[in-house]
């Protein structure tokens, strides 16, 4: 490194760091979790399953050209999506599922509880930068039509295939976001993108 | 002129205006086993033209067969001129015009059947493979080289020979193969995020030419394969997604002239993640230290950005003298120091590596071997010589078990009796090792 971090690019670079460990963990969780929803779902875990509405995907072009602020504000509207999407999962499996499947329910809400500390997580780093954080109603106004109704059992569990499996492929993302986050710029010492973005 | 120059088949009635054809445009296809003739064949080709019918003109003109004029001739010597000359190129165009050279594709253990040209069955030919005068009777049928079950043996050039005049009048050369078998196609991402490449191969030769064509399909969108100039049963892609959960169709069919075939594979973009193996790995003892031996590697020079995308390292290690290997995961940095070595034995070394978060194992490094740190070994001495010395040492060495190791009364110096000690361990771990 050619100059000593300054002390927010320290905390940026421990956010970063902390958050990437988060992703990590919540993507192990995220694939034991999908193992066993095909299996208590009865489903063919090579099914192809089609975009869902309202979750958000993971795809995205040219991701090395986001800069810092693009790639928090993305992951932050993608984690609070899974929030709803996860929360609504396990309400879904609270009223199908007997005792029997309480495991599955458990593993449900402690995926919820993963992704509500990562977003968190992103807001923080946000707020580092004095980034404003989008308030989650002003994204529910800009996402759109009203959700859709209320799907048969087989259409629930199909969507809970895709949630999982996206959000599996954020937790990916996230991770390599964080640590394009992390690199120190060569120049200013701050991470890049953050500091070009408007 | 009849006399001299054999009538040939009825050329068209232009013959003037038309060149000797050199080429076969109006010949059957390849693989049927004819070949056209000298001058397109009317009856045969089925070709068609504003022309009147040859023998409507020929009765008008009244030339002889085979000879075509064009119009009509106001001085008679003229017209003998041009008789002449037109019977002289009509020759000098059969002697000199080679027959089209064809290739012909039959599959192993086929019944192949030539015919000499537009020679009649009952023509009197000579063929002969690979320029040696080698088809016996056995082989013919009239005119006809016939060649039972075919091996690729019999691959090679056959010629037809008219037979009193020795013209060439059919040549073909005949490959004897077989159809493409399932061909074995791999794609891999050892440069992530930029792209993949696949690779295909045929398991077993066709020994004719074959020609391969990739489709990719992302979704439903098509992708172009770019092919690279080496090797060249590969081509790449550029990822202009990241992080999709739609997967990735790749077909490639084989075709030759036998039959064709195809496979498919599909993948997502994390399953396909494979580096290349770290490079320049070095081990190397550690000074003052026999047990230990430390490993350095790099990188794979293929793995684009090793700061976003970093990669994770096996290492694993042996004595030569064992077969089970010790494994060391390792989740960051390129070295590591192995603390458990054996004194003295020399170890075999290798390291492997994989995307921190997707992927596969690459292929192990290349094996490097290293020995740890020992003493210099002090030069082994008689009690002749020994007594004769006065000078201590106080090195220690390692003996090979079969050396005389403790011999109290040889030795001399302070180091003596730790030499005993160090050369008694070293007995001991050996017969421990080998029990």
């Amino acid at each position: 490194m050619a100059a000593a971090d300054s002390p927010s690019a320290a905390l940026r670079r421990d956010l970063c760091t902390r958050g990437i460990r988060l992703a990590g963990k919540m993507r192990a969780d995220v694939l034991d979790l999908l193992d066993a929803y095909v299996e208590q779902q009865g489903l063919d875990a090579s099914a192809s399953v089609a975009a869902v509405e309202g979750v958000p995907l993971a795809a995205v072009e040219r991701w090395d050209e986001q800069t810092g602020t693009q790639r928090l504000l993305q992951n932050l509207a993608a984690y609070r999506a899974f929030r709803a999407l996860l929360a609504q999962m396990l309400e879904e499996q609270r009223e199908q599922l007997g005792e029997a499947e309480a495991g599955l329910g458990r593993a449900l809400a402690a995926l919820l509880l993963q992704v509500s500390a990562f977003a968190y997580h992103l807001e923080e780093l946000l707020r580092l930068e004095s980034r404003g954080v989008p308030g989650e109603e002003e994204e529910e106004e800009e996402d759109g039509p009203p959700p859709p109704p209320r799907l048969s059992l087989f259409e629930q569990k199909l969507r809970g295939l895709g949630v999982l499996r996206e959000l599996a492929q954020w937790a990916v993302r996230s991770v390599r976001d964080l640590r394009q986050l992390a690199k120190p710029s060569p120049a200013t010492g701050a991470a890049p993108g953050l500091a070009e973005s408007p | 002129i009849e006399m001299l120059f054999p009538p040939p088949p009825p050329p068209p009635l232009n013959l003037l205006l038309w060149l000797p054809v050199m080429g076969c445009d109006g010949c059957p296809g390849e693989g049927e086993g004819t070949a056209g003739p000298d001058v397109p064949n009317l009856s045969s080709e089925g070709w068609t033209s504003g022309q009147k019918n040859p023998p409507d003109v020929y009765e008008k003109l009244g030339t002889p067969q085979g000879l075509w004029t064009g119009g009509e001739m106001a001085n008679p010597v003229r017209s003998a001129c041009c008789v002449v000359l037109a019977a002289v190129v009509v020759v000098y165009a059969q002697r000199h015009s080679q027959p089209d050279s064809h290739i012909q594709y039959e599959r192993v253990g086929a019944d192949v059947t030539m015919k000499c040209g537009s020679m009649d069955w009952d023509a009197a030919v000579t063929w002969t493979a690979n320029g040696t005068r080698d088809m016996d009777e056995s082989h013919l049928n009239g005119s006809y080289l016939i060649l039972k079950n075919v091996d690729l043996s019999q691959s090679g050039q056959y010629s037809c020979y008219e037979g009193s005049s020795w013209h060439l009048k059919y040549q073909t050369y005949l490959r004897v193969g077989t159809p493409p078998k399932e061909p074995v196609l791999m794609c891999r991402s050892n440069n992530y995020p930029k792209g993949f490449y696949c690779s295909w191969h045929l398991p077993t030769p066709t020994y004719i030419p074959n020609y391969f064509n990739i489709s990719v399909i992302h979704g439903t969108k098509d992708m172009v394969c770019e092919k690279d100039a080496t090797p060249k049963n590969r081509c790449h892609i550029r990822y202009l997604q990241l992080f999709s959960t739609v997967k990735y169709k790749v077909t490639l069919t084989v075709t030759n002239a036998l039959g064709k075939n195809f496979t498919t594979l599909t993948f997502d973009e994390f399953a396909i993640v494979k580096p290349d193996p770290p490079e320049s790995v070095v081990a190397k003892p550690v000074p003052n230290n026999p047990r230990r031996l430390e490993v350095s590697w790099q990188n794979p020079s293929s793995w684009p950005d090793p700061e976003s995308f970093p990669l994770k390292f096996f290492l694993r290690y042996r004595p030569l003298i064992l077969d089970q290997w010790q494994h060391v995961e390792l989740s960051d940095g390129t070295s590591h120091t192995i603390t458990d070595a054996y004194a003295g034995k020399e170890y075999i070394i290798q390291v492997a590596a994989k995307d921190n978060d997707i992927g596969t194992w690459s292929d192990w490094s290349v094996a490097v071997h290293a020995t740890p740190w020992t003493e210099e070994p002090k030069h082994l001495t008689t009690e002749a010589q020994i007594t004769e010395t006065t000078s201590a040492s106080t090195s220690s060495f390692m003996a090979p078990p079969t050396t005389k190791i403790c011999d109290k009364g040889a030795m001399v110096g302070s180091g003596a009796m730790a030499v005993c000690w160090t050369a008694g361990l070293v007995v001991a771990a050996y017969s421990i090792l080998f029990i």
